[in-house]
């Protein structure tokens, strides 16, 4: 016997639970940025005052610099670094196995926890940073005590965290090129700089954007390892839009205003998004 | 140019990579080992006199074991949920042409949640959680989690089911079993290795959440593991030997299961961009 409802049927629960926890947080968002909260209360309809606000905030502007700045260094380093060890790690060695079990042990404990061996490791008073520039002759830099030096250190952890993602899908990608048209170019005499340049990177590209994409959206959300290492200090160094998201939300009860700011950097974030699923159908074809 | 040189080149930089990779986590576990006077006592690469304190003081001072009680429950119930939802999903995606390109759609969908940053999503989350008395609850994480997982259920099981021929389940209905029977009874066993690929998946990534359990709980009763370590930063003075004690409880239940299922890991994380 058929049952044609059967098959929506069972999608059904999954839609709910879906919708429950991204369609109806995105509206209720929409509308709280609309809304005027007064210490958490809900005071009504309020217009794109919100908007008004966010924008006008010198805070919020910094914040947007400080995320796109973030942003534009995390990816860059972690693409660059990604490309150099898979390309280091496809060739044939020994132990490569083991090798790449070492490369992506960062990448699966959980930020919070990054972010307290880092802070254990650039602490003026217990850390390696100090004493290693000493031993070296130079003056300690107290990594998290200076503007400059606390966003090198927010973009290092991050680089140490996530190069292994960039890394594993590169070394996947590398992994199911055709090797004909390579081993041909070889064999007309090519060096292995130019065969790169000329025939691995064009091949490796949609799965290198795919890369880039999905660590460009992490990135932009990038929250616990900052809050651990610095929350947003020292000053405003290190205040992505996600740390000042949550301070106006959480500290100031400024929902309308954090709400407001978020879905306009989600309309950002959708650009994106869209890019990204377009990339990956192309990918997958 | 001789061959031997590069190479030796190539040994020199992986090892160094390795070092870097690793040395954070030594770090961490040498901390967590040393008295405090020994941590504030300059660099010692390994603790002279270890001690097992810092460990004591997590549970006995810091509430560790109803973080880790937490932990344990919400994680397990929100697994257990989402796979049960997600499969069903799957399953009716992997094996019927649905209407209005549904099958195409869904799975974008289920792809855009997942990349929803988490700080979009926390704001509305609190408030509503906060209009129906669930703040600070299990409950109130379990709810979220599941959705959250979903998703990524839906991806992963979607591939794997795919991948099994119908034909086995088909014979099992000719002989009687209804869709549903012989879902449990044949696909399921068949998807087994990929459903606790995703299981374990769904396990390391909510365990490892921190922004939503941040904003979501404010005390012992309902924070999870993350919060807590959290939770030992920030005051007056920072305690570093727990804190790195609480590192390590944070970190290894995890690198284990994430050893197990390495190339599903990877998948997950790459959102099946790399099969």
């Amino acid at each position: 016997m058929r049952l044609p409802a059967g098959p929506y049927l069972l999608l059904l629960p999954a839609v709910i639970a879906l919708a429950g926890v991204s369609l109806y947080p995105l509206f209720y968002g929409v509308r709280a940025s609309l809304t005027r909260y007064l210490y958490g209360r809900d005071y009504g309809y309020t217009g794109l005052d919100n908007y008004r606000h966010a924008f006008a905030d010198p805070f919020f502007r910094e914040a947007l610099w400080t995320t796109a700045k973030f942003v534009v260094c995390t990816v860059t380093i972690e693409t660059l670094l990604g490309l150099g060890l898979a390309v280091l790690v496809s060739r044939e060695i020994r132990f490569s196995g083991p090798i790449r079990v070492g490369f992506i042990l960062p990448m699966t404990i959980a930020p919070v926890v990054v972010g307290v061996m880092w802070r254990l490791i650039y602490d003026s008073g217990v850390g390696v940073t100090d004493p290693l520039f000493q031993f070296l002759g130079l003056s300690a830099p107290e990594m998290l005590s200076h503007n400059g030096t606390a966003f090198i250190a927010v973009v290092f952890v991050d680089v140490w965290e996530w190069t292994p993602l960039i890394f594993l899908i590169l070394l996947a990608g590398l992994q199911s090129l055709p090797q004909e048209p390579l081993e041909a170019a070889l064999v007309d005499g090519a060096g292995r700089v130019r065969l790169f340049i000329d025939h691995t990177l064009p091949l490796l590209m949609p799965v290198l954007l795919v890369a880039i994409v999905l660590r460009t959206i992490d990135s932009i959300g990038t929250f616990d390892q900052v809050y651990v290492l610095t929350k947003g200090g020292p000053g405003t160094a290190t205040r992505l839009i996600s740390l000042h998201a949550y301070n106006t939300a959480f500290l100031f009860t400024q929902y309308g205003e954090a709400a407001a700011m978020l879905i306009a950097l989600l309309a950002g974030v959708m650009v994106l998004m869209v890019f990204a699923v377009r990339m990956m159908r192309r990918v997958a074809r | 140019m001789t061959a031997r040189l590069p190479r030796i080149g190539l040994y020199a930089g992986i090892a160094i990579i390795l070092v870097i990779v690793i040395f954070p986590f030594w770090w961490m576990v040498d901390t967590s080992l040393k008295h405090p006077v020994d941590i504030f006592g300059g660099v010692t690469l390994y603790p002279h006199n270890p001690t097992g304190d810092n460990y004591s003081r997590l549970f006995n001072t810091y509430h560790f074991g109803s973080y880790m009680v937490n932990s344990v429950v919400v994680v397990t119930i929100s697994v257990i949920v989402s796979l049960t939802l997600g499969t069903l999903a799957a399953y009716s995606l992997a094996r019927f042409r649905l209407g209005l390109g549904l099958n195409q759609s869904a799975l974008v969908a289920a792809l855009l949640v997942r990349m929803i940053p988490g700080i979009l999503l926390v704001i509305p989350l609190y408030i509503t959680l906060a209009e129906w008395q669930l703040l600070n609850t299990r409950l109130g994480l379990i709810l979220i989690y599941s959705g959250l997982n979903t998703s990524f259920v839906i991806w992963m099981m979607q591939s794997f089911i795919a991948e099994i021929p119908r034909d086995i389940e088909e014979a099992a209905m000719v002989d009687g079993d209804s869709r549903l029977s012989a879902l449990w009874r044949i696909v399921i066993p068949l998807a087994a290795p990929g459903l606790a690929a995703t299981a374990i998946f769904s396990v390391i990534t909510t365990y490892n959440d921190f922004l939503i359990a941040l904003s979501l709980t404010s005390t012992p009763k309902a924070q999870t593991v993350p919060v807590g370590v959290s939770t030992l930063i920030g005051k007056i003075q920072i305690e570093f030997g727990p804190m790195a004690a609480a590192g390590v409880i944070g970190a290894l239940p995890i690198i284990v299961f994430a050893l197990l299922v390495q190339r599903h890991f990877v998948r997950g994380l790459t959102l099946g961009a790399v099969k």
